[in-house]
């Protein structure tokens, strides 16, 4: 039974909060939020304590498993004192502000010996794990190029931190750091980046930007991350190969749509759910972690995972910067 | 009014098939006849329109005919724009409008100096789906625009497109200059900065097929086109012309060919969209005509050609230095 303690009592607190409670091997022991009320709100629906700092929770609780979800510049610190309290931690994405961050973050828990967990959930999407597996099989041949598109209106969060892009990174470093872990996941190494974007722009609530990466392999990736978009969330992928090509977009898989008519008739509202799926991704990738921990075996994502996500994050930001081509080396 | 009498020079490239059929419709125009280095093509052609098959060049260029359109492999453009000029006629080229950037200045100086127009086949400017959402651009419903992402990825062609010797490079030649040219009409700025990644793993041949390019407008704006050839053989069309764009105050997305209907062959066992929607190569040859009737400078001009083509080309530089290129 792994005894989760879970900071930061925003909504991905909430989600997390609720499946590891709903979890036969997991339990969720305590929530941890600077506004104290917040942390009691989802703690009292879970018979888990509330507290103010993840040191308290720490000194007052029993807990196995660290659960960060808190706003990227703060999850240094909160991973520095769950290592040094020898705790298991699972870290939303980014696992850090920077690579410099990273990797330190990455270095402290493997001294400490504990396991620290990159929460890239894309890669629980069962499109994503769909297409990887069609990929994988090579019924398209080799894979030549692949587009990927991420965005949605871009929501403050607790005390608007996204829209401060100094403070997230924008749409590289909080939305499409998802693709470029899952196309990591899929070719492999990247060699090159090239981007174009608004981060430095800094035009207030909204962030826009489009990606060229070139992998080892050859492959080219063209990535688009907006959040300049006024409508709902949305993705999509295609992958070209040498014998066939992928292609999926969210706003064409909805099997269930919901349109009300307003009472005079004049206007309408459509409403989509999230997930149409018995599990959540989120609960998928939760599972498995506390799967893992469980049974003592290495996660599907590691800590370097989310630190070369990062590596490549902070090359498309250099790119933007200076408008040059970024060569990994 | 009288009809602008019309001929055209070579059917090497397959849009010549569109533009014949739009001759032969519009009532404004006087389908002159054809003349093809290909004279089994051209008896073919000929035939199956009902029009004059001329055996020389020169013999359809010494009639009374006004205008030429111009469908030979790219590399053939220049010598076969610069004899229709120097008899006179005006001419409508297909793009791109050459294969480097001395042969589009000279194609374009021959034109100037003997006083006959040059149009560049960009028939998506007059696509509908383009007209509106230039309107919306124009009218300020968008605010500032940020950013474009365009594609114009197709199947391959085959045949003298994969030639280089012919066509003067792959999918970048072939697929940048539509979508340049329409962020270019779009928005009244020009490119100033062009990065590129490119590659033949597609097929694996001596000629590119896959591609993005990065590009930099004057008004700060920036984009990105995949020119790719990345449409399988079992795609159920030949393409697409796609722009999403990116304002301070709205997005616009349009797919210029999404006007189809889905459909399911069992003869075949093929799965086909069948395009419905406006004949954009119909609107641009009569544009072609009414410039000529009308002696009015034409709406897409040799120079529009030439700056989309510099595009391209400085894409491919940048794929060989690893660096952007600028064009200014």
């Amino acid at each position: 039974m792994q005894r989760v303690a879970v900071i930061g009592a925003g909504t991905m607190g909430r989600t997390h909060a609720s499946i590891y409670a709903s979890l036969p091997n997991a339990e969720v022991v305590a929530i941890c939020d600077l506004r104290l009320e917040a942390a009691q709100e989802i703690a009292e629906t879970h018979s888990a304590r509330a507290f103010a700092n993840l040191e308290e929770a720490l000194n007052e609780v029993e807990i196995d498993l660290v659960d960060i979800c808190t706003p990227t510049p703060t999850h240094l610190d909160h991973i520095k004192t769950a290592a040094a309290a020898g705790k298991n931690i699972s870290c939303e994405k980014p696992l850090a502000r920077t690579i410099s961050q990273a990797m330190e973050v990455q270095r402290i828990c493997e001294e400490a010996g504990v396991t620290l967990f990159a929460a890239h959930v894309v890669r629980w999407f069962p499109e994503y794990r769909r297409l990887k597996a069609i990929i994988d099989s090579g019924a398209i041949g080799e894979t030549v190029m692949v587009r990927t598109m991420r965005g949605g209106m871009l929501h403050g969060g607790v005390g608007n931190w996204f829209t401060n892009l100094q403070m997230s990174g924008g749409a590289v470093l909080d939305l499409i750091i998802h693709d470029f872990d899952w196309l990591r996941w899929c070719y492999g190494r990247i060699r090159r980046v090239y981007a174009k974007g608004l981060y430095a722009a800094q035009i207030p609530g909204k962030d826009h930007t489009l990606v060229t990466l070139r992998f080892d392999s050859g492959v080219i990736a063209h990535i688009e991350g907006n959040w300049a978009r006024p409508d709902k969330f949305c993705t999509s992928v295609e992958v070209a190969g040498t014998e066939g090509l992928l292609s999926f977009s969210s706003t064409d898989s909805m099997p269930l749509v919901i349109k009300h008519r307003s009472s005079d008739g004049t206007t309408s509202t459509t409403s989509v759910p999230d997930f149409v799926a018995t599990r959540t991704p989120y609960h998928l990738e939760l599972e498995h972690y506390i799967n893992c921990l469980e049974q003592g075996i290495t996660p599907d994502v590691t800590a370097e995972d989310g630190v070369e996500a990062i590596r490549i994050c902070e090359a498309a930001l250099k790119s933007i910067s200076t408008g040059e081509p970024i060569t990994l080396v | 009014m009288t009809p602008v009498k019309i001929g055209m020079m070579s059917f090497a490239h397959m849009h010549a098939f569109s533009y014949a059929a739009a001759l032969k419709n519009l009532d404004c125009i006087e389908f002159v006849g054809i003349a093809d280095d290909d004279s089994k093509r051209a008896a073919k052609v000929a035939k199956d329109l009902g029009v004059k098959a001329f055996a020389e060049y020169e013999d359809l260029l010494n009639t009374d005919v006004q205008g030429i359109i111009v469908c030979s492999e790219n590399i053939n453009h220049r010598r076969h724009v610069v004899v229709a000029a120097q008899h006179e006629k005006h001419v409508m080229c297909e793009k791109p409008l050459a294969t480097t950037n001395e042969d589009a200045d000279a194609m374009i100086e021959v034109c100037k100096r003997a006083n006959v127009k040059l149009l560049t086949a960009f028939p998506c400017r007059y696509h509908p789906a383009f007209v509106q959402l230039k309107h919306t651009v124009d009218s300020g419903e968008l605010g500032k625009l940020l950013a474009v992402k365009g594609t114009n990825q197709g199947q391959c062609p085959g045949g003298w497109f994969v030639d280089k010797s012919l066509s003067g490079g792959g999918a970048i030649i072939d697929h940048t200059v539509h979508v340049v040219d329409l962020m270019r009409c779009m928005t009244g700025a020009e490119p100033v900065r062009v990065y590129a990644e490119i590659d033949n793993r597609m097929f694996g041949k001596d000629y590119d097929d896959t591609g993005v390019l990065t590009v930099e407008f004057s008004n700060g704006m920036y984009s990105t086109v995949d020119a790719s050839w990345s449409r399988p053989k079992s795609y159920a069309t030949w393409g697409n012309v796609k722009m999403d764009v990116v304002g301070t105050d709205g997005i616009a997305e349009m797919d210029m060919f999404s006007q189809v209907i889905e459909a399911f062959y069992d003869k075949t066992m093929s799965y086909k969209y069948e395009y419905w929607g406006d004949d954009a190569d119909s609107e641009l040859v009569a544009a072609f005509a009414r410039s000529i009737a009308e002696d009015t400078p034409p709406e897409v001009t040799g120079e529009d050609g030439a700056k989309a083509l510099a595009v391209a080309l400085a894409a491919y530089e940048s794929a060989k230095t690893g660096k952007p290129v600028s064009l200014v």
